[in-house]
């Protein structure tokens, strides 16, 4: 027998008695609040920022602040930023290595953590998410979900190939127990409010 | 196969005798306690969510053979290629096939407690590939040649000095660095060119979904996002118990997982795999390795439900202050307690043994294990299976009395000296001796836990006692 069939046919034989564990309903508990207040609450707590953004400015004007350094690698996935590079010209992973700056639109938010969710689809080369040193995030106020169990009813999880929540930039307290944001991933995750 | 049962107590002494470490490393776990506690108690629907997430977990199970079936289906169907491991060497067979097939020689991984179970790196190497860790915590591990002590955070027994001193040998970096940042940063540096440059990347999985063919990986750091999308292979190892059954379901648990393991509401990164990237090429190895047989335990197949969380390790008195490499197992603490005897019954009899039973492991698991009971009834088990000869058995059982009733093992330990000198030397090995006086140390611990307990913990803040440490 392969292994597949003899650990079916174990876990058949010593399997608990299938009717004393019903399967519960699909939870919706606590708090519904999906605003861009909560969602901006939650975020700080994970360690992101807003960007300071105003609703007249062109988006790449926030961008240079924010970054002010010049010579930056800016990628751009957005129509709304201009970018130095654009996702075309970085066909590998290993090609977006130096890239500094990467600014994408989540599909949506969540307000109980802060999170927001990429795929492919927003990201064209995934891993564009994890090697970029600074990311920022545009976000309609009106994708913002109230909490966990709201998002998972979203269509992206049974579309995406890929799909990360990213809440704040990676960190680690691998050392000592001090908390360091910007670990491995990225130093740091901006979003900007921004309709669509 | 004979192998010495796992000296507990003895190697808990020596942690005990290192106060800085022990301090810090006490200080830390119930830090992260009380952050879990301040994440609980801003959510009226807590018990609610343990509650479901239990059920959840024990209907999985109880239908494990069906769902498995059910999410290799979908799982195939999106293009990932599904491989089944009954035990850990079947398991490093596949991920060598995979790898050689690519004549892939480098492999970046992110942590992943079946992984160790399986004692993969060292097959691996014996094959000519090399294997970095790239979780923070996991390399320091990998880099020192130890276990990890926690699974949460693996590294928790270790000072930054000690770190400094490894990154030293390995990155060239400053010995005397003390700013954990700089640290942080060295080891960033360091794992970048080796990431870019791996052939294959490798992660665990928090939970799978039947219904949609998905994983679910759930971390901090980015290094297990990197290993997965970089390199064109993505193998992950994950264990058979750690299904759900549908995509709504995740919530429940997404929700639990980071607030009690670390006290904050979600990990950084909570990634979702239902399929390769492009170009890419997707594995998935369901891990049973002993699994199937517990799942016909009757007192044990609880013990499925966990998800890792180790807030049942935080929170327990005698893991904070022994530390996990005293288990001298893959898990350790009060879950590892549980799981590692139905690895190798003899190796790991001491281990139930390594706890107080104050219940307080029970009150905060996230998925309503009961962990003391189950670690009572280990006991039972071993003693029954005469994993004891029978004066030792008798000797457990007395001493099982006397820690089941904490003022009269205060008492036992304090008042006589006497008694504890004529205690066969068993007893005070394998139990009161990290706590008690122990007259083959070379350099005897000189005063009872309870005492030195009290000692450190005299102006206990508010919710630093030994009663909160029972509270939910
Ligand atoms: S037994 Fe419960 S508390 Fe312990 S690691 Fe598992 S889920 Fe967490």
């Amino acid at each position: 027998m392969s292994a597949r069939d003899t650990i079916l046919a174990t876990l058949r034989r010593n399997s608990p008695d299938p009717a004393a564990h019903p399967l519960p309903d699909p939870a919706l508990l606590g708090e519904s609040d999906a605003s861009p207040e909560r969602f901006s609450a939650s975020l700080t707590q994970m360690g992101g920022t807003m960007l300071d953004c105003h609703p007249d400015e062109p988006l790449d004007q926030a961008i240079a602040r924010r970054f002010p350094k010049p010579g930056l690698m800016i990628c751009s996935l957005v129509p709304e930023a201009t970018g130095t590079v654009q996702i075309e010209d970085l066909p590998t992973p290993q090609s977006a290595e130096p890239v500094d700056v990467t600014i994408v639109r989540a599909a949506f938010g969540i307000a109980e953590t802060g999170s927001i969710f990429l795929s492919e689809s927003q990201l064209h080369l995934n891993a564009i998410a994890h090697l970029t040193q600074h990311m920022v995030v545009l976000l309609d106020p009106a994708q913002i979900t109230a909490n966990m169990h709201t998002a998972y009813l979203r269509p992206e999880f049974h579309t995406a190939r890929y799909g990360v929540l990213m809440s704040g930039p990676s960190a680690t307290a691998d050392i000592q127990g001090v908390l360091i944001r910007g670990a491995q991933g990225v130093r740091s995750l901006a979003v900007c409010f921004a309709p669509q | 196969m004979k192998e010495k049962p796992i000296n507990h107590a003895g190697a808990a002494a020596t942690f005990i005798a290192d106060k800085p470490h022990l301090d810090f490393h006490d200080a830390r776990l119930w830090d992260m306690r009380q952050k879990r506690d301040a994440q609980m108690h801003v959510l009226p629907e807590w018990q609610d969510l343990r509650s479901r997430a239990s059920a959840i977990k024990e209907h999985a199970l109880a239908n494990l053979a069906d769902y498995l079936e059910e999410f290799e289906r979908n799982a195939k169907r999106n293009g990932i290629h599904v491989h089944w491991a009954a035990d850990g060497t079947e398991h490093n067979r596949i991920v060598a096939e995979i790898l050689a097939a690519r004549g892939a020689r480098t492999l970046i991984k992110s942590k992943s407690m079946v992984t160790e179970e399986c004692d993969l790196r060292p097959y691996l190497a014996a094959r000519g590939v090399t294997v970095t860790e790239t979780d923070l915590g996991e390399r320091i591990q990998q880099l020192d040649d130890q276990l990890p002590s926690h699974i949460v955070v693996p590294s928790v027994h270790k000072l930054t000095e000690d770190v400094a001193r490894i990154f030293a040998r390995h990155y060239g970096t400053d010995p005397d660095a003390d700013d954990p940042h700089q640290l942080a940063e060295a080891q960033r540096l360091a794992a970048r060119p080796v990431i870019l440059h791996a052939d294959a990347g490798m992660t665990g999985g928090n939970f799978f979904v039947a219904e949609t063919g998905t994983f679910v990986v759930c971390t901090n750091e980015g290094n297990a996002d990197l290993s997965a999308t970089v390199p064109g292979v993505h193998i992950a190892t994950i264990g058979i118990e750690r299904v759900v059954p549908r995509m709504a379901d995740l919530g429940v648990f997404i929700r639990l997982l980071s607030r009690s393991a670390l006290g904050s509401p979600i990990t950084q990164y909570t990634s979702h795999f239902r399929g390769p990237q492009d170009g890419g090429e997707m594995h998935v190895i369901l891990v049973d390795n002993g699994r199937s047989a517990r799942l016909g335990m009757d007192d044990f197949w609880t013990s499925l439900k966990c998800i890792r969380c180790g807030a049942c390790m935080n929170t327990c008195p005698v893991y904070r202050r022994s530390g996990g490499l005293s288990y001298g197992a893959v898990y350790s603490g009060p879950i590892g307690a549980i799981i590692d005897p139905t690895f190798n019954e003899r190796k790991y009899s001491t281990l139930p043994y390594a706890s107080t039973l104050n219940g307080s492991c029970t009150n905060v698991c996230p998925v309503k294990i009961n962990i003391h009971e189950q670690l009572f009834k280990w006991r039972q088990v071993l003693v029954e299976h005469h994993q004891m000869p029978f004066v030792k058995r008798e000797i457990m059982h007395m001493a099982g009395k006397l820690m089941g009733q904490p003022k009269l093992y205060r008492a036992a330990i304090a008042g006589t000296e006497t008694a504890l000198g004529t205690l066969p030397r068993f007893a005070l090995y394998n139990w009161l001796n990290p706590w008690g006086k122990n007259r083959e140390l070379p350099e005897p611990v000189k005063e009872t836990f309870h005492s030195w307990y009290r000692r450190n913990r005299p102006a206990a803040k508010p919710g630093q006692t030994d009663n909160a440490e029972n509270t939910p």
